[in-house]
């Protein structure tokens, strides 16, 4: 406003300044919060929240509401569609800088992998017992089919993954096959960090395909409780399932353990697609997907136990009661941890 | 900003907020960045993982490069959009957001849920596309169809689906937004820098008889118009024709339309909002000059 046209207005045209729309005085008396506001918003959103200072970070919020409070009335009492937009956009912009992300905090690492994770896992007990009926379901029935024909041993095992380890060969190959390794010496490192990334991968898969209203999922649990009742029938057969057990258990506990949760929370998301309830399903699904992220997070620590038992110590101990001895302890603290943990917080939560 | 491309979320504070929605074109660009970005990454540190192996001859270096590319391929995103407030850095450089859907913080829980859902979305049906032999494994061949649509499903979802939201989005229970920016432009009625009427003439005034005639959408395009005079993107004759169109329907008599159109347009512009305005803090609306109320 420039002095001459005060001068104007207050002399000439008394009436039409009271004339004068409301918005403009709405304006004229807000446009310093809202610029104040502008500039914080624009570096927060360029250099982030922690560019900003301790009296900066205070005025935020404040200002944030005072521009929301600002918008609600121009939005019913302005015809003025520029600042109706701008005050639009301002917001906007100060809401993607207040609540653009949820920063963890301290501690949250272990609260999520010994409260969270296995409270989570347990909420999920129904897909859970699917899950695991499955795997069991394919064991079943590979062990029941294969005592009355051995030849059925092709057509769960891909012969690809079998390596010989198949109905024709001989009973020593077969023990072989569960003492071999020991001369990879320093390859095992190798070994074990595939072992993880590819089970982790299937692991995820087994997740993400539940999006296809869980029935690959199901099929993959299915599939590999083909794998693992071909496997125990064929040693069993020979008589050797106990060394098969020390094989098997130390690492098996935490792998099949954590394909089981995988498969349980894809199957959990598959739940949400075809019987969401009373929800809509995009509701159901948001809420399933951020149920199942910290289960599918919990899986990552096995998947690498796992690997490494798999990895290093199957390769290098070939003492059966050793191996005995590290299954029956991860038996203990896999168990206990989905089980017991986190049961405290339940109750404060 | 159009009502179809318009999302709206509303905030802890209870007031819905508009956001323009990202388009495809813009996510798919996003996401082509963030791929070289992450094809960067992985190949420098390739390329710094080999050199340690072969200087060490140490087969477990190699096992650690596995773990590192894992962790790269799927925590890429993961952090970036955790720390960054919900934009990688392709996002970044397009000016988009992921926002949670329930107008809440965006959580941990679904910036790993929108990502886990990646895999399925992109990943597995390349793969099933480029090697389905291998993907499918030993599968009877009737299956292959049903499996390869929902499949390919999946992978239009963002062209499918009525909010152009992927998969990820929607396990995730978020959006993906366009930062919505704005000029604060000058206020038409505010700006009093309108010359005093030259000798013997009287400003313009306005009876309210004379303004119940037009309504909101009148106003917003006589603010436009005014808008482009200022810039002196309007030409004298247009201001001119509608500052006598103006005069005509209201039933001003006087020769300022024909003198002096942009003064009369403006004073017109002022008692017209203000009139609106009024109007409006008693409930009333009128929305175009066919508003009959």
């Amino acid at each position: 406003m420039t002095p001459q046209s005060t001068a104007h207005e207050t002399t000439a045209v008394t009436r039409q300044n009271t004339n004068h729309p409301r918005s403009v005085a709405f304006r004229k008396a807000r446009e310093g919060q809202w610029s104040q506001l502008d500039k914080l918003v624009e570096k927060a959103l360029k250099q982030g929240l922690r560019s900003l200072s301790a009296s900066e970070l205070h005025g935020l919020p404040v200002l944030y509401r005072a521009v929301l409070s600002s918008l609600s009335v121009a939005r019913k009492t302005a015809l003025d569609r520029a600042l109706v937009d701008y005050l639009d956009a301002l917001a906007g912009r100060a809401f993607l800088a207040v609540y653009g992300s949820r920063r963890s905090t301290r501690g949250a690492l272990r609260r999520a992998l010994f409260t969270e994770f296995p409270r989570r896992v347990r909420a999920l007990w129904p897909e859970l017992a699917l899950s695991a009926g499955l795997v069991a379901l394919g064991a079943f029935v590979a062990i029941a089919l294969m005592k009355i024909e051995p030849g059925w041993y092709d057509a769960f095992v891909d012969p690809a993954l079998s390596a010989g380890r198949d109905p024709q060969a001989s009973t020593e190959t077969l023990r072989a096959a569960l003492y071999g390794g020991g001369e990879m010496g320093e390859g095992l490192g190798f070994f074990a960090s595939f072992l993880f990334t590819h089970n982790l991968g299937i692991g995820l898969m087994c997740v993400a395909l539940g999006f296809a209203g869980g029935i690959p999922t199901a099929l993959l649990l299915f599939q590999n409780g083909l794998m693992l009742g071909a496997f125990l029938e064929l040693y069993a057969e020979r008589g050797l399932s106990y060394e098969l057990g020390g094989w098997l258990l130390p690492h098996g506990v935490p792998e099949i353990g954590a394909v089981i949760i995988c498969g349980a929370a894809g199957l959990h998301l598959g739940r949400a697609l075809f019987l969401p309830g009373r929800k809509r399903v995009r509701l159901a699904l948001s809420e399933a997907g951020r149920r199942i992220s910290m289960v599918v997070v919990g899986t990552i620590p096995l998947f690498g136990i796992a690997g490494l038992v798999e990895g290093i110590f199957r390769q290098s101990v070939t003492h059966d009661p050793t191996r005995y001895a590290l299954g029956v302890f991860n038996l203990v603290w896999f168990f206990a941890w989905l089980f017991l943990a986190g049961r405290g917080s339940e109750a404060r939560a | 900003m159009n009502d179809v491309d318009a999302l709206e979320i509303v905030g802890p504070e209870g007031v819905p907020l508009r956001f323009p929605r990202a388009p495809v074109v813009d996510r798919a660009m996003a996401f082509a960045i963030d791929l070289c970005a992450l094809f960067l990454l992985a190949s420098i540190s390739a390329a710094i993982l080999v050199l340690a192996g072969v200087t060490s001859g140490l087969l477990s270096v190699a096992g650690l490069g596995l773990v590192f590319f894992f962790a790269v391929r799927h925590g890429y995103f993961l952090f970036f959009e955790t720390h960054w407030q919900g934009a990688t850095p392709g996002k970044r450089l397009l000016g988009l957001k992921v926002v949670s859907r329930d107008g809440g913080g965006l959580s941990i829980d679904a910036v790993i849920a929108r990502n886990l859902m990646r895999d399925m979305e992109l990943f597995i049906p390349l793969v099933a596309i480029a090697n389905p032999a291998q993907f499918y494994g030993r599968a009877p061949a009737w299956l292959l169809i049903p499996a390869s649509l929902w499949l390919l499903v999946m992978m239009l979802m963002p062209l499918l689906s009525r909010e152009r939201t992927r998969l990820g989005d929607l396990v995730g229970g978020t959006l993906v937004v366009r930062v919505p920016k704005a000029p604060l432009l000058a206020d038409e009625a505010g700006r009093d820098s309108l010359l005093p009427p030259a000798p013997g003439h009287v400003a313009p005034r306005f009876e309210p008889y004379q303004l119940e005639i037009y309504g909101e959408h009148e106003l917003e395009t006589l603010a436009d118009l005014l808008r482009q005079a200022e810039q002196g993107n309007a030409a004298d004759e247009d201001l001119v024709l509608v500052a006598l169109t103006i005069a005509g329907k209201v039933g001003f008599l006087g020769e300022s339309p024909r003198r002096e159109p942009a003064r009369f347009l403006r004073r017109f512009y002022q008692a017209q909002r203000a009139h609106l305005e009024g109007k409006l803090l008693m409930g009333k609306r009128k929305g175009s000059k066919f508003d009959r109320s």
